[in-house]
């Protein structure tokens, strides 16, 4: 669907970009993840033609890129605004004639989104009498309403209420669905594990990882395991010996535990299991893997403490 | 060119449906109105009495003249020639306030000639027109006995008196029509600010509020300032109709129901005139008319409306373009609005320069420096509307469209320089933009 290939970037001397590619594919929810002033914007605004790149090219459904290519592109950035004394209709409906939609067109996709998010008596009020979470529901609107093939999204979960993200997450799971791509740069990496089904990590003007949310995390898992059982504690810590560390519980009640346990040395799962067996009734045991919160922390971490040695 | 124009739309709705847009559309009209009326009622007054000094070579007035009750013009006669240095500097000719000339051509050419030492108001200059030409036409009858007076009256041509500074002759004082070029150009050059300035503020605005993000996701930003450009020009333009229909109608009124007798020659009452002349006092009331005649006349009779209009719609489209791609470019390389407030200045400058450029054309016509003027796309729009109004001479045509021709290639220069600027300083939001930054911009391809 969309290929980004060696894209560089520099704003006077300062690097926004330095060679990044990755490829998202169609149908898919991908992932743009990085800390503040990493790249993001830089490089969204790069696949909206908004900023040129220095150097690279970008692939939309196999060709390169071209203007005509924005018709099919829908942005939500994350510096948005409205028109202040447009009223709701208007401002929709101009920016919905800008992604290339005729007059009539752009009513009746108004009648459908203003229905569907239940807006109807919004349609005169103007943008200056809307809450930030009204406006925004109209810029997400705005962004979606020529049906792009492409959903361009930096932090479209800011400013909203938590009924709203839900109602928005909802909408990209069903475009998803529809086969559309969706193209996320947020900081809310609860919402990157729920919807996305891929992702990279930009650090520092450099791309620091890439794959599927699974890779992501089975790639930065610390060994960690959780089980559930029947039994003493006290057993079950006798039992670990030296070999595995208890790093935290769970009293579910009485004589039920959840304990999280993480490997030493060459010990696996199977040996954890073994030692266990007999001295607890297990009822269940699970490896835990991070977080998307914690991969995040644990792959910029070093290269930001790298930076600042240097 | 379809987004530009769906941009051009949004703000062309955006201006004029705003209060200010219908104040200024209806009460800007009527404040110039109400200063022609203003002119055309009341005249200056400096000197109530006038010593003028008539060097008639050839004794063609027979050293007789009509001064009129009021007293306020004396003549004494010179059957010479008086140089315009002599009569400067000549202590006996100083209790004169003015030197006029009178020799045969001005029966045939109708011109004559007043040297004064301090400018004269318009009730002066039209006692002096109006004595002169009445004792003239009864030099005039002498000679051709066969014509009447009455029939001599209708068949006449009007008189033209100019009027110089004796201590700088080359500047010609009767130059009402420059003034009124000089309003033209003035005119065009408030509209350029009032709408520059919103372009400049409309552009801050967007981004500052950060839609422009949005916009430049659709439109590229140069077909986004073009739109902008295009769009309020249109609204300057329906308001500029607006003052076009209001003020034309408003004179209109004036001329049916204010100021009639003044202005239809047939109303000047002339057969009354002639048959009251022996009744001074009546002509003495009757300069109060000419006295705004000049204003009357100049607006109704001498400005060449049709062929001003003209090229002031083009030097005030080419001209609004010019300055537009300016404005727009300042508002987009400021970080916010008030920001912007500080750049405006070097542009007042400018718009001061071109302001200051008429009016120097007005005083020196011909000099290299007004020539100069006239080319210049920052003053061109007004020195132009100067100059045009004073009247380009037969061979010199040529001129206003070099300089129209020089705008126009300057407004397209300036439109890409400003598209460049513009794409560059859009996005760059919260830090200052440097001048090293705006050659920077300048230089990338």
């Amino acid at each position: 669907m969309l290929e980004i290939k060696n894209i560089s970037k520099s704003f006077y001397r300062k690097e926004a970009l330095n060679d990044v590619s990755f490829s998202v594919r169609k149908g898919e929810v991908f992932g743009l993840l990085g800390p503040n002033g990493a790249g993001k914007t830089t490089l969204i605004r790069i696949i909206n033609r908004i900023v040129e790149q220095d150097k690279g090219s970008i692939r939309f459904e196999g060709n390169l890129m071209t203007e005509k290519d924005l018709l099919h592109i829908g942005y939500l950035p994350e510096e948005r605004g409205l028109y202040k004394s447009m009223t709701v209709q208007n401002q929709v409906l101009f920016l919905g004639r800008l992604r290339g939609l005729s007059k009539k067109d752009t009513l009746a996709k108004i009648d459908y989104w203003f229905d569907k998010f239940k807006i109807n008596d919004w349609r005169k009020k103007r943008i200056e009498e809307l809450s930030k979470g009204m406006a925004q529901k109209i810029q997400f609107i705005c962004a979606v309403l020529h049906e792009p093939k492409l959903l361009i999204l930096d932090e479209p979960f800011s400013g909203f209420d938590p009924i709203n993200v839900e109602l928005i997450k909802q909408e990209l799971i069903e475009m998803r669905a529809d086969g559309r791509t969706i193209i996320l740069s947020t900081h809310n990496m609860k919402s990157v594990e729920e919807i996305c089904d891929r992702a990279i990590l930009i650090h520092d003007s450099k791309k620091i990882a890439e794959g599927s949310i699974t890779e992501l995390q089975s790639e930065n898992k610390e060994g960690l395991y959780a089980v559930r059982f029947r039994g003493s504690m006290i057993a079950f810590v006798n039992a670990l010996w030296t070999g595995f560390e208890l790093v935290d519980k769970d009293i579910l009640g009485d004589d039920r535990f959840v304990a999280k346990v993480k490997m030493r040395g060459e010990n696996s799962f199977q040996d954890l299991l073994k030692v266990l067996i007999g001295q607890i009734e297990i009822e269940a045991a699970w490896e835990i893997l991070p977080s998307m919160q914690d991969v995040f922390i644990e792959l910029v971490q070093p290269v930001k403490k790298e930076a600042d040695e240097k | 060119m379809k987004n530009s124009l769906l941009i051009a739309l949004r703000e062309f709705k955006e201006r004029i449906g705003t209060r200010s847009f219908i104040t200024l559309s209806v009460l800007g009209p009527l404040s110039v109105l109400a200063m022609i009326f203003l002119l055309f009622t009341f005249g200056g007054n400096s000197k109530q009495h006038w010593n003028v000094l008539v060097a008639d070579h050839g004794n063609l007035l027979e050293s007789k003249i009509m001064p009129g009750k009021s007293g306020a013009v004396s003549y004494s006669f010179y059957n010479g020639v008086i140089n315009d240095a002599d009569f400067a500097e000549g202590k006996k000719y100083q209790k004169f306030d003015a030197l006029l000339e009178v020799n045969e051509k001005v029966l045939t050419n109708k011109i004559g000639f007043v040297f004064f030492r301090e400018e004269p108001d318009l009730r002066m200059q039209s006692r002096v027109q109006y004595h002169l030409e009445r004792r003239l036409e009864e030099v005039l009858i002498e000679r051709f006995k066969t014509v009447s007076l009455e029939d001599y009256r209708k068949i006449k041509q009007p008189l033209t008196l100019r009027f110089a500074n004796v201590y700088d002759p080359n500047e010609e004082s009767s130059n009402l029509e420059g003034w009124a070029g000089l309003f033209f150009g003035a005119l065009i050059f408030a509209f350029i600010f009032l709408f520059g300035m919103t372009i400049l503020r409309s552009v801050a605005n967007e981004k500052s509020n950060r839609i422009v993000e949005v916009l430049l996701a659709s439109v590229s930003p140069k077909q986004l300032m073009l739109g902008k450009i295009i769009g309020i020009g249109f609204s300057a333009f329906l308001q500029f109709a607006f003052w076009l229909i209001i003020i034309g109608f408003g004179l209109y009124f004036m001329r049916e129901n204010i100021f009639p007798d003044m202005l239809d020659a047939g109303n000047m009452n002339v057969t009354q005139l002639v048959i009251d002349s022996a009744e001074q006092s009546y002509q003495e009331s009757h300069f109060a008319a000419r006295e705004y005649n000049q204003f009357i006349e100049l607006v109704f009779e001498r400005l060449q409306f049709s062929n001003i209009l003209g090229f002031f719609i083009i030097f005030f489209i080419l001209g609004y373009l010019f300055y537009g791609a300016l404005f727009a470019a300042v508002g987009a390389t400021t970080g916010s609005e008030s920001d912007g407030q500080q750049f405006v200045l070097p542009l007042i400058f400018l718009l001061c320069l071109a302001l200051y450029a008429g009016y120097y054309t007005l005083n020196y016509p011909e000099s290299p420096m007004a020539s100069l003027f006239a080319y210049l796309p920052f003053t061109s729009p007004v020195v132009v509307m100067v100059k045009l109004t004073m009247g380009y001479g037969a061979g010199e045509v040529y001129q206003i469209y070099v300089s129209m021709i020089i705008l126009l290639i300057s407004a397209i220069v300036m439109l890409l320089i400003a598209s460049r600027l513009y794409k560059n300083g859009i996005l760059q939001f919260g830090h200052r933009v440097r001048l090293k930054h705006i050659f920077k911009w300048l230089r990338k391809t």
